[in-house]
Formats: structure tokens, C-alpha cells, sequence
């Protein structure tokens, strides 16, 4: 537990020294969601339509800031000092647990700025929070598997998209199902079912993701 | 303590380093030879367990690796936002030892820049760093590949210090072709 909370602690004071991952998240789904309010003026998107727009802005705003959390440790050569002093699975949970630390507040900053802009009137608040903080959740867990399973090949950047994606797909499925019940269309059941969804896609990368890590950084 | 057999690397299909073989006992210097290219790092790196082997087998001591090996190397990289004595909170957290770090800073002369971000530190200052997170979990084995490439006088009279006290309780390996660092050597291993 010790090695889990040191890791969290170096990650947080890597971000609050370069501010770079919140930055760019945070700063991303700001101009995304201000661009497309301003595309839509004077336009109420539907459910869907608005359920489709965050999923896909908060997808982007993870694919551009979470994968440094394990892929930096490659590129600036400190994965070496990482595997000589820890365990692969305390480092990935560690990370993770940073990376939805830091997913959930780039979510609450694009459902609060998104709403206020879009005009879009909440059904279900919490199906909204709900289905929001679980797809933060998920996207945090799915990308750090992500990044957990090509830290080390040469080809990593590449590669990482290919992971990416079939681990990603679902999980934007279900968020935008959840989420356009929560923004008025469709059963409520389908909404909730969705976030069960949600919730067992995290927990099921949550738990393998360890490991992986064991199973992949030992060999080089 | 520590022996190597038959010990073999190769990335594709080029055989990097071949039929090593040797074994140490405890106070034994090890200074690994050879020209550029001719697999020191990779041997030091297959002793750690950064790598691992194509062929033969390196026994340790017994304990988590991350106890019993203390590497530092050139090429081993810092967290450039993190300053020296979070280096070694961080290591001891991980390492699951207690140690503040202080009594190892003073040691390799780090004192008075302990809390500066490594980032500011120059060559010299990261490798002393990288020896005293080498040297901190008091490990049997202590690998140093060119230990002294980067240090002024000051720094390589610290590394002869501390390989001299590492001899009382482990061994050895240092891969280097400085002549300063062989002066400890109890035995050479050259490289092809």
C-alpha cells in the first residue's frame, strides 16, 4: 500500500511541478467543447447528439494526456530506475489510480463547462454523474493497461493506438449509452445498464492490469 | 555470491556476448573490459535483470532483486522534477526500507543540494545520485557501469571510498576501460 500511495505522490508532484497532463486535458476539452457550442449556436442538441459530443471530447482529452503517465517513464529513460527499485504491479496501480484521479477532474470540468454551454437539459442527474465518473474511471483504467502493455517495444507510440482501440471502442459505446438517457433520450433501465457496463469494463482492467505489468515489464 | 554461466545475449540474430562464465565471492572487484560495443553494459544490464538472457543463467543472492542488486549507469535516467532526496524517499518506499536518504547524500557529497530538482544537477551531480540509489539498499551485489565517466576528482575519490567499504559486504562489477577504476580490481574480465 505504501508503494502504491509513493507512486501517486511522485506522479502528483510531476503535475503540479509541469502541470502538463491537466493542462492539456483540461485545456482541450475546454476549446473542444467551446468550439462546438459555438458551431451549434443557437441549436439545442439532442440526447444522443450531446451524449455523442462528450464521450468523443472526453475519449480525445484521455488519449492526449493519460498515456505519458507510463510512456513518459520510456521516453525520459527512467523505466529502468522504476524496474530496478519496484514491482510491476504496485507501480500500475499507483499510476492508475493517479490517471483517474486526474480523468475524473478533467470530466468534471468538461460536463460543467459542456452543460452550461450546450443548453442541454439533464434528465437524470444521477445517471449523469454516475455514467460521466464511470466512463473517467474506465478510460483512465483502459488507457493505463494500454500504456502498461507497450511500455518497452520500440514501435511503442504505434502500437499504443493499436491496443487502443478495441480496448476503447466499448467503453465510449456504453459511455454514450448512459449518457443520452441521462440527457433525456431513451429508457432509464438502458441508461443504468449501461453503467453497469462501464463499471465492470474498470474493474475487470483494474484487475488484470497488474498483471500484465508483471507479466510484461520483466522481459526486454 | 554471485556466478555467471554460460551467460549469452543476443538482440536479433547477432550474438551480443557469448559463454560468460565467472563467479565471485564476497570482497571480490570484478572490472569488466572491452572496447565500445563489446557488450560491458549489456552484461552489467543481464545482471541486474534489465535484460534478459538468450542463453545461461545468473545466480544471486537470495532476496527481491530490488535488495539485492545496486546498478547505476550513464544511461540510467532521473526524474528531472523530483529533487535528490525524493529520489531516495521514493527508492526507499519502493524498496520497502527504511532510510531517509541523509546519511547517503552526505556520503557521495549531496548534501547541500538535496532538495534541488534533479533537472538543475549537472553530469557530475546525477552520478553521484545514481550511486547513492545504488548503494542505498545496502545490496550484496553492486554493478557500476562507468562509474567515474562524468566525475571530477573529488567524485572519483567518493566511488573508490565506496566500492572499498562495498567490499566488506558484497562484491563488485564495475564495467569501465578507465584505468582509475581498475586500481581496486581483484580480477578482469576483457571482453571481445
Amino acid at each position: 500500500m505504501k508503494e502504491v500511495a509513493a507512486v501517486f505522490q511522485k506522479e502528483w508532484r510531476a503535475e503540479v511541478r509541469s502541470r502538463h497532463g491537466l493542462f492539456t486535458a483540461g485545456l482541450f476539452s475546454v476549446l473542444a467543447v467551446v468550439a462546438m457550442s459555438f458551431a451549434g449556436y443557437g441549436l439545442r442538441p439532442s440526447g444522443s447528439l450531446a451524449a455523442g459530443m462528450l464521450c468523443v471530447t472526453l475519449l480525445f482529452s484521455a488519449i492526449l494526456a493519460l498515456p505519458r503517465t507510463f510512456l513518459i517513464e520510456d521516453e525520459q529513460g527512467t523505466f529502468d530506475l522504476l524496474r530496478l527499485i519496484g514491482e510491476p504491479g504496485p507501480v500500475f496501480v499507483g499510476k492508475t489510480l493517479y490517471n483517474i484521479v486526474q480523468m475524473l477532474v478533467t470530466g468534471a470540468l468538461l460536463g460543467t463547462v459542456f452543460l452550461a454551454l450546450s443548453g442541454v437539459e439533464v434528465r437524470s442527474g444521477p445517471l449523469l454523474v454516475a455514467g460521466l465518473g464511470l466512463q473517467c474511471v474506465a478510460l483512465a483504467a483502459a488507457v493505463s493497461l494500454c500504456g502498461a502493455l507497450v511500455i518497452g517495444a520500440s514501435n511503442r507510440w504505434v502500437l499504443a493506438g493499436a491496443v487502443a482501440m478495441p480496448l476503447l471502442l466499448p467503453q465510449v459505446f456504453l459511455g454514450v449509452g448512459a449518457l443520452r438517457v441521462a440527457l433525456g433520450e431513451g429508457m432509464s433501465a438502458g441508461g443504468w445498464q449501461s453503467v453497469a457496463g462501464l463499471a465492470g469494463f474498470a474493474v475487470a482492467a483494474l484487475a488484470s492490469g497488474p498483471l500484465i505489468a508483471s507479466a510484461v515489464w520483466r522481459e526486454e | 555470491m554471485l556466478a555467471v554461466r554460460d551467460l549469452g545475449r543476443k538482440f536479433g540474430p547477432r550474438w551480443v556476448l557469448r559463454h560468460i562464465e565467472f563467479s565471485l565471492e564476497p570482497g571480490e572487484v570484478l572490472v569488466v573490459r572491452g572496447r565500445n560495443g563489446a557488450g560491458k553494459s549489456t552484461l552489467l544490464r543481464l545482471l541486474a535483470g534489465l535484460l534478459s538472457p538468450s542463453e545461461g543463467t545468473v545466480a544471486l543472492p537470495p532476496g527481491p532483486l530490488r535488495t539485492a542488486v545496486g546498478y547505476a549507469a550513464l544511461d540510467l535516467a532521473l526524474y528531472p522534477g523530483l529533487t535528490a532526496r525524493e529520489h531516495l524517499q521514493f527508492s526507499a518506499t519502493m524498496r520497502q526500507i527504511e532510510d531517509s536518504g541523509d546519511v547517503l547524500l552526505g556520503q557521495v557529497g549531496l548534501a547541500n543540494a538535496a532538495d534541488r530538482p534533479v533537472g538543475q544537477f549537472s553530469s557530475g551531480m546525477r552520478a553521484r545520485l545514481k550511486l547513492a540509489l545504488a548503494l542505498q539498499a545496502s545490496p550484496p551485489v553492486l554493478l557500476l557501469d562507468e562509474p567515474t565517466a562524468s566525475l571530477d576528482e573529488e567524485g572519483r575519490a567518493i566511488v573508490d571510498t565506496l566500492v572499498d567499504r562495498q567490499r566488506d559486504r558484497g562484491v563488485v562489477v564495475l564495467a569501465t576501460n578507465d584505468p582509475h577504476d581498475c586500481r581496486q580490481a581483484t580480477g578482469v574480465l576483457q571482453l571481445e
